[in-house]
C-alpha cells in the first residue's frame, strides 16, 4: 500500500509568491461560462464582467456552451461601466474577448474558440450554425471534423489530458500556434500532480499551457445556485444529487493574485493567458452591417429609387402638388436617410408589404408603433397615418444623434401572415434571414417551481407558491406571496426557497424565437450570428434577441400577426360578395357621426381594442367625438396610464371641471415651454413622447437621454440605471424653477408608463383600426359579426357573445344546417319567417339594456338584409376537411341522414357532432332522431356502395324515443356550439328566480341607484385586474349582462362560491355612475349552479360515487382568456 | 351504508358481496398517520399532462365542492386550505389486498374490484353469520372498526352488486326494480357512449333495457349490450378470486381472541403439523406455505415462505416463518387479538414418503448470505455489518453500515480512484475526527508539522488540497449565503514514512483561526 501514495510530492515550504512591489500580478480568466451556458453557468455576463474588474484583471473571455448568447450582454456591460468611469472602452486597462465552448457530440474534449479576427467570428458563427441546424431546437451537435472545417483565425483552448495527446497533436498540426492547453487547479486533490503531467504533455506537444479556472460563476457565494441549476438540469433533488454536484465552490473567478499562488509550479501558464489577450484583435463592434440591396433595380442607387417611389406615390396622394409643409418634412427625411444610409432599410419594408398586397387575395397588413411617425412610411404605404397632419415627430422615429436603427412593426391577417413569413426566407435565403430570439427568462412562476423542485419540495407546496400571483408575470417574489400560500419564512426550506428562487429571477432560461422580429442582412447572417432551427417548423431564429441587435445596431423588420386584420379582410370580402361596395382600409369614409354616436353609448362589443369591460365603460365618458379622441381613448386605457392615475384628471379636465394649469418654470425659460409638450391632452402627459419632451423640455435631457430614460421605462432590466434617470429629473426640474412636488409627480407618472405606455402614433395607427371595426359593426352589423366569427380566435368575446350582440342590433342569426351551412359562417337573405328555422326556438326575450339600448335605434343605413348562417366551424371538434367533403358531396342537397354519411363518407363522429348539433332541421330530422340514425350509419363508406343512393341498412322499428324538451336543447346547444339560438338557459329558471324576488339583469338595470339588490346569471368573465383590489365578475341572464365588483375581503369569504359557481346569484348595492354605467356592489354571493342540473333530466348522481367518470373538463377561467371560457360544461354532468 | 337487495332465504341462485370504499385513500392515510386534522379536506393528486389533478377526495373535500378530476390549483382557488398528498396507487392497492384478505373470513372467494372496491362471492356463506343482513352488518362492524367508509350491496352478478354500491343510495327491495332505475352511467361504459345515450333521452338502464338490443347495439357497440346482460343478469361472469382456492389447508378459530403472538405461533406448529399429514396422505410436498392471522377488528397478516425443495417437515416450516417473522420491519401486531389463524398449501409438488437431504448445489452467494443469516443469528443483527456507498462528497458520510441481513446485495458506486492513481481516501477514518495542532501556511497552505496525541510530526512530504464544501442545503437556519465550514484535506507523509489523512477545518475567510483535524490513517 505504501509505494501507492509515492507520487505525494515533497513538501516545498518556500513562501507562496509574492508580488514584487510595485508589481502585481497580471492574468486574465479565459474560460468563463455565463449563465447563457443554460442551467450550468450561474452568473449574469454583466456580473462576471463586473467581477473581473474588481479583481483587477487584464481582460476576461466569455465562452458560453455552443453559443454567443451572451456575449452582447457581456459587451454592453463593459460599456456602461466605463461609462460610469468616464473613459472609452479602448482606453481602460481592460479587454473582453468573446467566443464559445465547443462541447461535441463525439469523445472530443471540450474546445473554448475564440476569433482572432472578424473572419474568424464568421467562421465560429459558421459553425456553431452547422451544429445548430443538424439538432432539434435548442441542441447543438459538433463533431471534430466540423471544427477543423471552420477553424480559420480561431485560436482554441483545449481542455485535453494524457488520454487526448493524439488529437491534440493534430489539432497542433492542423493549426499551428493556434492551439493552448488549458489547465485548472479545482482543488481536488491532486491538483499538483495534474498539473504536472500536463505540463508534460504540453512541452511533448509543443502547445503553451493557458492557466484558468474554468468559471462557472462570479464568486463563491454563487455555488448554492449553482448547485441548484444542476439539479434542475439533471432533474434531482439536491438531497439526492450527491455527487453530481460539485464538492466545492471553487469555480469562481479568482483574483491575479490567487491565480499566481495555485499555478507557482507553473507561472509561465499565468503569464501565457496576457499573451492570448494579445493575440485577438477581433471585437464586437467590428460587426459592420449592410442591409440586403434586392429591392432596388438595375441603375438606380437605393436612395434614388426610395425617392422615386416616395414621390410618384405623393404626387397620386396630392394631385394638385405636394404642400410645403409636406414637402419640407419629406425634404428632411430624405436628407437623414441618405445621411444615415438607410434607404435599403425602407425598401426592404416596403417590399415585404408590397408582396403581401400583391397576393390574389392581397393579405391585409398595416405598420404600426413609431414608424408611424414617418412620412416617407406613409407614402411607401407601410403605415396609415399622416404624421405631418397628426403633427408626429419624425425624431420619435429616427434621429441623427441616436445612431440607432429604425424598427419597423408591421401587422398582418394573422391567418395569413405565415405566408408573408415564407416569402422573406425565400427571397433572401436561410442565411441572409433570421427570425431575433427571445430570451425566455425565469419568471416568478417557473422559478418557485423549478426550485422548489430541487429543493425537494413537495410539488403541491410549490404549485401553491406559483399559483399566488394572479394570472400576471410578476418578476418579483414578494414575501407577501408566501404568506398567501400559507407558507412561513420561519421555515428554513421556505427560506432557502426565497433567497434562491430570487437569486434566480431574471436569468435566461432558454432561447425561443421572437413572434416576428426578422434580421435581414445583404452578407451571410450566419457570418455574424449562429442561427438555430425552432420548435416551429420550416421556421429559423438567430442567437440574439432584440436588446442585443439594438446594442450591435443590427435592422430588424417585425412581421407581426393582427387578428382584427383578418375580420376586416373577410368582412371587405362579404361586403363585395354581397354587393355592398368594395372598401379598403383607406377608402372607409372617415369621421362618420353614426360611429361616434354608437360609440358614444358604449355600444362596442368586437371592435378593435375598445371592446373591454374596461373600454366599454370609458366611452360613455370620454365621449369620442372625432379621430384623435379614439387615439386617446386606446392610450388612455392602459395600464400603465391607469396605474399613474392619469385617467380621472384628464376625464375631469376634457369636461371642464377641473381647470388646465401648466406650472411654469423660472425665467428666463418660457412660462409656457410644457404647453406644447401638454396642450393637446389636457396637460396630462398620456403618450411616451410626451414623457421624453418633459425631460427634454423641462429637465434639460439631451434627445439621446431621453430615450434611454424611453428604454429604462420600458424593459425591467435596468433597475438600475432608472433610479440615475430619476434624480437626474427630478433635479433638472427643480433647478428650472418647478415645484419638486410637481417634478416628482412627473416623474412618478412616466415611471407609470411602464412598458405599457403607448407612443402617440402606434395610438394612431391602432385608432384607425378602431375606426374600421366601429364602422363596420355600425353600418354592417351582420357583415362585420360573420367576419368577426370566421376569424376566431381573436378578439375579447365568446362566439355566444358575438351573435347575441347581433341579434340584439336585429341580425338574423341561422342556426347550422347540412344543406345551408360551409365550414365558415355565411350571410344568406333572412327566412321570410323572420325567425331562425329549426321550430321550438324562442327568440330572446329582449334586448338587454345599457349596450343595447343602441339597438333600439339603429343607424339608418344597410342593416337587416342579410341574415348570418352559422358554419360548421362554430361546432366544437368539427373539423375543416369534413365541412369540406359535405359541401362538395352536397349537390342538390340532402334528403336523409344515411344518404349524407354515404355521399360525403363522413366518420361517425363528424355525423354525430352534426346530430349533437341539430344540424337536420332542413329535412325534418330532430336532433334526437337524428343522433339515433347518425349513431346507427355505418362507418365511413363502403366502396361498394358509395355511389349508390340504396339504403343499405335495413328498416329499423321506431325507437319511440322521448322528445327533447326545451331548456335540453338550449343546454345541449351550448355544450356543442357553446351557444343556442333557442334561448338562455337562465330563461327556464326565471320563474324559480321571480319567486325568489332574484332581479334579472335588465331588471338590475332599471333598478334605483343605492339600493340592495339581488340578481344572478350565468358568470361570463372573472377578472382581478391591476393590484388586485377588487374583483369583477360578469353575469349573463336573456335580457343581458349585468357587471359585479367584489371587494377583495370579500372575495376571501366568499372565495368558494366565486371560483366554483357557473350560476352565481350576487346580493349588493346598485351602483350607477353619471354616465349611467352601472355596477353591483356585491356583499354575499351564492353558488346556485346546482339549478343549471334542473335543465335536464338527467339524473344527477354524484360523480365521485363513480371515479371513473368524473368531470372530465376544468372549467376554472381564473388564468383563461374569457373568450374560451365555456358558460355550461362540455359533458353533461354538471352538478 | 348498503345499498343492495338482501335475500335471507336460502337460495339457490349465487349470490354476490359488492364492497365500495369512496374514501379509500384517505382513510388508508389517516389510519396511517395521525397528525391529519379531519376538518381539513384532503385530497389526492396525480400529474396529467403537466397540471396536477385530483385523482380522489374526503368527505370533507367533497362537501366542499371539489370532486376528482378537477385541478389541484382550481380546488385551491375555492379552498385554499386544504392538505394535498401525491396519489399513492400502489399503497391503495397494497392496503385493498389488505382488506380483500381479511374478506377471506367471510368466503374463500374474494375478488379485487379496483380501484377501491371487492366482491365476494357469498353463495353459500351467509348463512355461517345468519343470514345476508347479519353477514352485511359484520362487515360494517369490522369495517368501522377499521375506520374505513364502506359502501355494500348484495345481488346475483357481481356487475349488479357492483353497480348498486356505486349509483344507489337506499337499500331497495325489489332488485329487478331497482337495477332497471339506475342511471345509465351505472352501466359503465365510455364517456362517449353514456353521452350519446342521454342524448337519445334514453336515462335509466330500464329505458336502454326496452329498446331492442339490436338498435343499442348497432348504435353504441356490443360491449354496451353485453354491459346491460351483466347488469341485469341476464349474463353472468364469474369473478376471478385473488388468492386461488388452496387443495391443503388447516385452520383453528377462537371463541376468545388470542391476543399472544407466541401462542399464536404455537397453534401454526400445530396446523403444520396438520398439513404435513394432509401432505403425507397424497404423498406430495409443499413448495410454499401460506399463514393468514385474522385479526378481530377484520384485518389478516398473511405471511408466505417458498422452499426450494417440496418438503413436509413441519419443524423446517415453522422455522421459515419464524426466520419470516424476524425479518418483517413490523412485527405481527395481534391488535385486540386474532380470531382465526388458518396455513394453506397453494403449490405442491410429488413427493416420496422419504424426506429428501437438502444439500449441496447452492450458489456461492446463497452460501454466503446463509452465513450471514447463520452469524446474524448467533451474533444478533447489529453485529454483522455490510458497507452501504453513499452519493455525497462528504467523506465519513460516503458509507453506512447497516446490519447486514437488511444491506442486502453489496452495493455498487463506490468511488474509485484512476487505474495507476493512489488512493485519495484512507481505509481507516476516525470517528470523530481527532483534533490536531499544526503549524501551516497562511492562507491555505498545506501543514508543515502537527501534533498528535502529544507527538510531533513532521511533514515531509503532502499532497493536497482536495476541498470539500459543506453542504448548505443542511443547514437549520435556512440560510444559503453563510454555509458551514468548508473543509481542506491533505494527504501527508511524516519523517517516518507514516501517511496520515488531516484537514484544515474552515478557510481562512470563514474562521479566523481554523481547527485542524486528523481524520484517517493510510495503510
Amino acid at each position: 500500500m505504501a509505494d501507492r501514495i509515492l507520487p505525494l510530492h515533497h513538501a516545498a515550504h518556500g513562501s507562496p509568491p509574492q508580488a514584487k512591489r510595485g508589481e502585481e500580478f497580471r492574468f486574465a480568466e479565459l474560460v468563463a461560462a455565463t449563465n447563457y451556458s443554460f442551467l450550468r453557468g450561474a452568473s449574469h455576463p454583466g456580473d462576471l464582467v463586473g467581477r473581473a474588474l474588481e479583481l483587477g484583471m487584464k481582460g476576461i473571455g466569455i465562452a458560453d456552451r455552443n453559443s454567443v448568447a451572451g456575449v452582447v450582454r457581456a459587451w454592453v456591460a463593459l460599456n456602461e461601466a466605463c461609462e460610469e468611469a468616464q473613459a472609452r472602452p479602448e482606453e481602460i486597462d481592460f479587454r473582453l474577448i468573446v467566443g464559445a465552448r465547443l462541447v461535441f457530440a463525439d469523445a472530443t474534449p471540450d474546445i473554448i474558440a475564440y476569433p482572432a479576427t472578424r473572419h474568424g467570428w464568421g467562421r465560429l458563427t459558421r459553425l456553431l450554425t452547422v451544429g445548430n441546424l443538424r439538432a432539434e431546437k435548442g441542441d447543438c451537435i459538433l463533431r471534430f471534423a466540423d471544427l477543423l472545417d471552420h477553424a480559420d483565425d480561431l485560436l482554441l483552448i483545449v481542455m485535453a489530458d494524457d488520454s487526448q495527446e493524439f488529437l491534440l497533436r493534430r489539432l497542433a498540426e492542423a493549426r499551428p500556434g493556434a492551439i493552448w492547453l488549458g489547465a485548472t487547479m479545482p482543488r481536488a486533490g491532486s491538483d499538483r500532480r495534474r498539473l504536472a503531467k500536463l505540463k508534460r504533455l504540453a512541452e511533448r506537444v509543443g502547445v503553451p499551457l493557458l492557466a484558468t479556472n474554468d468559471v462557472l460563476y462570479a464568486s463563491p457565494d454563487d455555488r448554492p445556485l449553482h448547485d441548484v441549476v444542476s439539479c434542475i438540469r439533471e432533474g434531482v433533488t439536491i438531497q439526492s444529487a450527491g455527487r453530481l454536484l460539485a464538492a466545492n465552490a471553487e469555480r469562481h473567478l479568482k483574483s491575479p493574485d490567487e491565480m499566481a499562488r495555485l499555478f507557482r509550479d507553473c507561472p509561465e501558464a499565468i503569464a501565457e493567458s496576457l499573451d492570448f489577450l494579445d493575440r485577438i484583435q477581433f471585437r464586437l463592434d467590428e460587426l459592420q452591417y449592410e442591409y440586403p440591396h434586392e429591392p432596388v433595380p438595375a441603375g438606380w442607387t437605393a436612395q434614388g429609387w426610395l425617392e422615386h417611389l416616395v414621390l410618384s406615390e405623393a404626387r397620386r396622394r396630392f394631385p394638385g402638388g405636394l404642400p410645403a409643409k409636406w414637402r419640407q418634412v419629406l425634404d428632411e427625411e430624405f436628407g437623414l436617410i441618405r445621411k444615415c444610409q438607410y434607404a435599403n432599410y425602407f425598401l426592404t419594408v416596403h417590399d415585404i408589404v408590397k408582396y403581401a398586397r400583391d397576393q390574389d387575395p392581397p393579405i391585409l397588413c398595416q405598420g404600426r408603433g413609431s414608424a408611424a411617425n414617418s412620412l416617407v412610411c406613409y407614402l411607401l404605404g407601410i403605415t396609415p397615418i399622416d404624421p405631418v397632419e397628426n403633427n408626429l415627430l419624425f425624431t420619435r422615429f429616427l434621429s441623427e444623434e441616436r445612431r440607432e436603427p429604425p424598427d419597423i412593426d408591421v401587422d398582418f391577417e394573422h391567418e395569413r401572415r405565415e405566408e408573408v413569413m415564407q416569402y422573406i426566407y425565400r427571397r433572401y435565403g436561410r442565411e441572409r434571414a433570421g427570425i431575433a430570439a427571445t430570451v425566455i427568462h425565469y419568471r416568478s412562476r417557473s422559478t418557485v417551481r423549478e426550485v422548489g423542485k430541487a429543493l425537494g419540495l413537495s410539488e403541491d407546496v410549490t404549485a401553491r407558491l406559483a399559483s399566488t400571483s394572479w394570472g400576471s408575470h410578476e418578476n418579483e417574489m414578494e414575501e407577501r406571496r408566501y404568506a398567501e400560500a400559507g407558507l412561513t419564512i420561519a421555515n428554513p426550506e421556505i427560506a432557502r426557497l426565497k433567497t434562491l428562487v430570487e437569486r434566480l429571477l431574471k436569468f435566461p432560461r432558454h432561447l425561443s424565437q421572437h413572434v416576428g422580429g426578422y434580421v435581414l442582412t445583404e452578407g451571410r447572417l450566419d457570418e455574424i450570428v449562429p442561427i438555430h432551427n425552432a420548435a416551429m417548423e420550416d421556421r429559423t431564429f438567430i442567437e440574439w434577441d432584440k436588446d442585443d441587435i439594438d446594442a450591435l445596431k443590427l435592422m430588424k423588420v417585425d412581421v407581426l400577426a393582427l387578428g382584427m386584420l383578418t375580420c376586416i379582410r373577410k368582412s371587405f370580402d362579404l361586403l363585395r360578395l354581397h354587393g355592398l361596395g368594395d372598401w379598403q382600409l383607406d377608402t372607409v369614409p372617415s369621421e362618420d357621426p353614426a360611429v361616434y354616436d354608437m360609440l358614444c353609448k358604449g355600444d362596442s362589443i368586437g371592435t378593435f381594442q375598445v371592446e373591454s369591460r374596461a373600454q366599454i365603460n370609458m366611452l360613455p365618458r370620454l365621449k369620442p367625438r372625432c379621430f384623435y379622441d379614439l387615439v386617446i381613448e386606446v392610450a388612455l386605457v392602459r395600464p400603465g396610464p391607469i396605474e399613474g392615475d392619469m385617467v380621472h384628471p384628464y376625464l375631469r379636465r376634457r369636461n371642464g371641471e377641473e381647470k388646465i394649469e401648466l406650472p411654469s418654470p423660472d425665467p428666463p425659460h418660457p412660462a409656457d415651454e410644457l404647453e406644447d409638450v401638454l396642450g393637446r391632452t389636457y396637460g396630462v402627459p398620456l403618450f411616451q413622447e410626451q414623457a421624453m419632451k418633459i425631460a427634454i423640455v423641462a429637465a434639460g435631457f439631451t434627445p439621446d437621454e431621453a430615450n434611454g430614460l424611453r428604454r429604462a421605462m420600458a424593459t425591467f432590466r435596468n433597475l438600475g440605471t432608472i433610479h440615475r434617470y430619476e434624480s437626474k429629473m427630478v433635479e433638472g426640474m427643480v433647478k428650472r424653477g418647478y415645484q419638486r412636488d410637481f417634478a416628482t409627480r412627473c416623474y412618478n407618472q412616466i415611471k407609470g408608463f411602464g412598458s405599457y405606455g403607448f407612443p402617440e402614433s402606434h395610438a394612431q395607427s391602432f385608432a384607425k383600426l378602431v375606426y374600421v371595426s366601429a364602422w363596420l359593426k355600425c353600418h354592417h352589423p351582420a357583415v362585420f359579426t360573420c367576419g368577426l366569427l370566421n376569424s376566431q380566435p381573436m378578439g375579447f368575446y365568446a362566439p355566444a357573445q358575438l351573435v347575441r350582440d347581433a341579434r340584439e342590433h336585429g341580425v338574423e342569426v341561422l342556426g347550422p344546417d347540412i344543406n345551408a351551412s360551409d365550414y365558415d359562417n355565411l350571410l344568406e337573405l333572412p327566412s321570410p319567417s323572420g325567425e331562425g328555422e329549426g321550430g321550438g326556438g324562442a327568440p330572446l326575450a329582449g334586448p338587454a339594456p345599457s349596450a343595447a339600448e343602441a339597438a333600439a335605434t339603429p343607424p339608418a343605413c344597410g342593416r337587416g338584409n342579410l341574415a348570418i348562417r352559422l358554419g360548421f366551424r362554430q361546432i366544437d371538434g368539427f373539423r375543416k376537411e369534413w365541412a369540406e367533403r359535405l359541401v362538395a358531396a352536397r349537390g342538390a342537397g340532402f334528403t336523409h341522414v344515411e344518404q349524407l354519411a354515404q355521399r360525403a363518407g363522413l366518420p361517425s363522429r363528424a355525423l354525430h357532432l352534426l346530430a349533437d348539433a341539430d344540424a337536420f332541421g332542413s329535412i325534418g330530422v330532430k336532433r334526437r332522431d337524428a343522433l339515433w340514425e347518425a349513431r346507427r350509419a355505418p362507418q365511413g363508406v363502403l366502396p361498394l356502395f358509395a355511389h349508390a343512393e340504396a339504403t343499405e341498412l335495413g328498416e329499423e322499428p321506431d325507437a319511440g324515443l322521448p322528445a327533447m324538451p326545451l331548456p335540453e336543447e338550449v343546454v345541449t346547444d351550448y355544450q356543442v356550439t357553446r351557444l343556442s339560438l333557442k334561448g338562455h338557459p337562465m330563461q327556464f329558471l326565471r320563474s324559480t328566480f321571480g319567486r325568489e324576488g332574484v332581479l334579472s339583469c335588465a331588471g338590475a338595470a332599471k333598478a334605483r341607484n343605492g339600493r340592495i339588490e339581488r340578481v344572478a346569471g350565468v358568470v361570463l368573465i372573472r377578472q382581478r385586474p391591476g393590484k388586485g383590489n377588487a374583483l369583477f365578475i360578469t353575469l349573463e341572464d336573456e335580457t343581458g349582462i349585468t357587471n359585479v365588483l367584489l371587494w377583495a375581503r370579500d372575495f376571501e369569504r366568499y372565495r368558494r362560491e366565486v371560483m366554483a359557481a357557473r350560476l352565481m346569484e350576487v346580493e349588493g348595492e346598485i351602483q350607477r355612475s353619471k354616465e349611467g354605467v352601472m355596477h353591483v356592489i356585491a356583499r354575499r354571493v351564492f353558488d346556485r349552479s346546482a339549478l343549471l342540473g334542473r335543465l335536464t333530466d338527467d339524473r344527477p348522481f354524484h360523480p365521485a360515487m363513480s371515479p371513473a367518470d368524473g368531470p372530465k373538463s376544468s372549467t376554472d377561467p381564473r388564468h383563461r382568456h374569457p373568450r374560451d371560457v365555456r358558460i355550461l360544461p362540455k359533458s353533461r354532468d354538471f352538478h | 351504508m348498503w345499498s343492495g337487495i338482501v335475500n335471507d332465504l336460502p337460495s339457490s341462485t349465487r349470490r354476490y358481496l359488492a364492497l365500495w370504499f369512496p374514501f379509500l385513500p384517505a382513510d388508508r392515510l389517516r389510519r396511517a398517520s395521525g397528525g391529519l386534522a379531519p376538518e381539513i379536506p384532503l385530497v389526492f393528486t396525480e400529474k396529467v399532462k403537466g397540471a396536477l389533478r385530483l385523482v380522489a377526495v374526503d368527505q370533507a373535500a367533497r362537501s366542499q365542492g371539489l370532486e376528482p378530476g378537477m385541478a389541484l390549483a382550481d380546488a385551491r382557488a375555492r379552498v385554499p386550505l386544504l392538505e394535498a398528498v401525491e396519489q399513492a396507487g400502489a399503497a391503495d392497492r397494497l392496503w385493498l389486498e389488505r382488506l380483500a384478505d381479511g374478506c377471506i373470513r367471510y368466503s374463500p372467494m374474494v375478488a379485487l374490484d379496483p380501484p377501491h372496491g371487492l366482491i365476494l362471492d357469498a353463495t353459500g356463506c351467509s348463512h355461517l353469520f345468519g343470514g345476508e343482513t347479519q353477514l352485511a352488518a359484520d362487515v360494517e362492524a369490522r369495517m368501522a372498526a377499521l375506520r374505513m367508509t364502506v359502501r355494500l350491496a348484495f345481488a346475483d352478478t357481481p356487475k349488479a352488486a357492483h353497480a348498486l354500491t356505486r349509483y344507489r343510495g337506499l337499500p331497495a327491495r325489489d332488485a329487478a326494480a331497482a337495477l332497471r332505475k339506475l342511471p345509465v352511467a351505472a352501466l359503465e361504459l365510455p364517456p362517449e357512449a353514456t353521452q350519446g345515450l342521454l342524448r337519445a333521452g334514453l336515462k335509466t338502464v330500464g329505458e336502454v333495457a326496452r329498446r331492442p338490443m339490436s338498435s343499442i347495439a348497432a348504435r353504441f357497440g356490443a360491449d354496451a349490450v353485453t354491459a346491460l346482460r351483466l347488469l341485469l343478469g341476464e349474463e353472468a361472469r364469474p369473478i376471478e378470486p385473488r388468492i386461488p382456492i388452496a387443495q391443503i389447508l388447516a385452520e383453528r378459530r377462537f371463541a376468545e381472541p388470542v391476543a399472544r403472538t407466541d401462542f399464536a405461533l404455537e397453534v401454526l406448529g400445530e396446523l403444520a403439523a396438520e398439513a404435513a399429514w394432509q401432505l403425507e396422505q397424497r404423498q406430495e410436498g409443499g413448495r410454499r406455505f401460506e399463514a393468514f392471522f385474522f385479526r378481530s377488528d377484520g384485518l389478516v397478516r398473511p405471511l408466505q415462505v417458498e422452499t426450494s425443495q417440496p418438503t413436509r417437515d413441519p419443524a423446517l416450516v415453522i422455522r421459515l416463518m419464524n426466520e419470516r417473522i424476524d425479518g418483517l420491519s413490523d412485527p405481527i401486531d395481534p391488535g385486540f387479538g386474532f380470531d382465526l389463524i388458518r396455513l394453506s398449501v397453494p403449490m405442491t409438488e410429488p413427493l416420496a414418503v422419504t424426506q429428501l437431504r437438502l444439500e449441496g448445489g447452492a450458489a456461492k452467494e446463497a452460501e454466503v448470505a446463509a452465513l450471514i443469516d447463520r452469524l446474524s443469528t448467533r451474533l444478533g443483527r447489529g453485529r454483522v455489518q455490510r458497507f452501504v456507498a453513499r452519493d455525497t462528497h462528504i467523506p465519513e458520510q460516503m458509507q453506512l453500515a447497516f446490519p447486514a441481513v437488511e444491506a442486502g446485495r453489496p452495493s455498487a458506486g463506490w468511488a474509485r480512484p484512476a487505474p495507476g492513481e493512489p488512493p485519495l481516501r484512507p481505509l481507516h477514518l476516525f470517528d470523530p475526527p481527532q483534533p490536531i495542532e499544526v503549524m501551516a501556511e497562511v492562507p491555505d497552505g498545506p501543514p508543515h508539522r502537527f501534533r498528535w496525541r502529544r507527538k510531533f510530526h513532521e511533514v515531509r512530504r503532502f499532497e493536497g488540497p482536495e476541498r470539500i464544501a459543506s453542504e448548505w442545503w443542511k443547514r437549520k437556519d435556512g440560510a444559503v449565503d453563510r454555509a458551514g465550514l468548508t473543509r481542506d484535506y491533505y494527504r501527508v507523509e511524516d519523517a517516518r514514512g507514516r501517511r496520515f489523512w488531516v484537514f484544515r477545518h474552515g478557510l481562512f475567510e470563514e474562521k479566523p483561526m481554523p481547527q485542524w483535524y486528523l481524520h484517517g490513517l493510510f495503510a
